[in-house]
């Protein structure tokens, strides 16, 4: 198990990569960057989705979710100051993708999984400035966080 | 993932994967756009974000997300 200082800092320098590029590092960028030893990078990836929570993707070491964006490619497209090259997580945290641009005009697009039409929803800082359509809703048919014993905010 | 956005609720009862057990998740999503302002998501920003949700606030704050929840009937 990592100390916390390490999964603040590799925290902290992954969510930096994926809100300045949309991707994330490999665990090998992630060791040099903090300074540590390989096997160390990959464990604290690991911990790091555990906790978030994300996942790898099944069987690797490859960063695939790291809320609240999505490294593999999803259906809520995350449009920053008039840039797309993010992906939400779910529907959900498309909607928290906003604490991390403060200021910044931030843009979800995703089809309806009922029809395929479209929707958008436009937000900036606390204000959500556009729904389209205004019926839109949000709808989970699990619960949140999976099982309450092993959810990271139980 | 099953934490989805629908054209309306009709849509979301019409989706394959609607189950009614989680009708009270069905919501406007100005309300889920609230509900994940919570400062669980808020802080993600902070560089000590993993130390800031073991302190008191991180705590406080889990319990009040927790609480808007929806669970699953039945």
């Amino acid at each position: 198990m990592a100390e916390l200082d390490l999964l603040d800092r590799g925290y902290a320098a992954v969510m930096r990569r994926v809100i300045d590029t949309g991707q994330a590092q490999h665990y090998t960028e992630l060791a040099t960057e903090l300074g540590i030893e390989l096997a160390a990078a990959r464990d604290l990836v690991h911990e790091l989705v555990a906790v978030t929570p994300g996942w790898t993707h099944p069987g690797t070491d490859h960063l695939a979710s790291f809320p609240p964006f999505n490294i593999q490619p999803t259906q809520y497209r995350v449009t920053i100051d008039g840039e797309q090259r993010w992906f939400a997580q779910c529907g959900f945290e498309a909607l928290a993708t906003r604490w991390l641009v403060p200021g910044k005009q931030v843009r979800i697009d995703a089809p309806c999984l009922c029809c395929g039409e479209p929707i958008a929803i436009e937000m900036r800082d606390d204000d959500i400035t556009a729904i389209e359509p205004e019926q839109t809703v949000g709808y989970t048919s699990c619960e949140i966080g999976g099982d309450a014993a092993s959810r990271p905010f139980r | 993932m099953n934490m989805n956005l629908f054209r309306s609720e009709e849509h979301a009862r019409n989706w394959d994967g609607y189950d009614d057990s989680m009708v009270s998740s069905l919501m406007p999503v100005a309300v889920w756009a609230d509900i994940f302002s919570n400062p669980f998501f808020r802080e993600r920003g902070r560089i000590d974000y993993i130390s800031w949700t073991r302190s008191e606030a991180g705590a406080d704050a889990f319990t009040s997300l927790r609480a808007l929840l929806p669970r699953a009937s039945g």
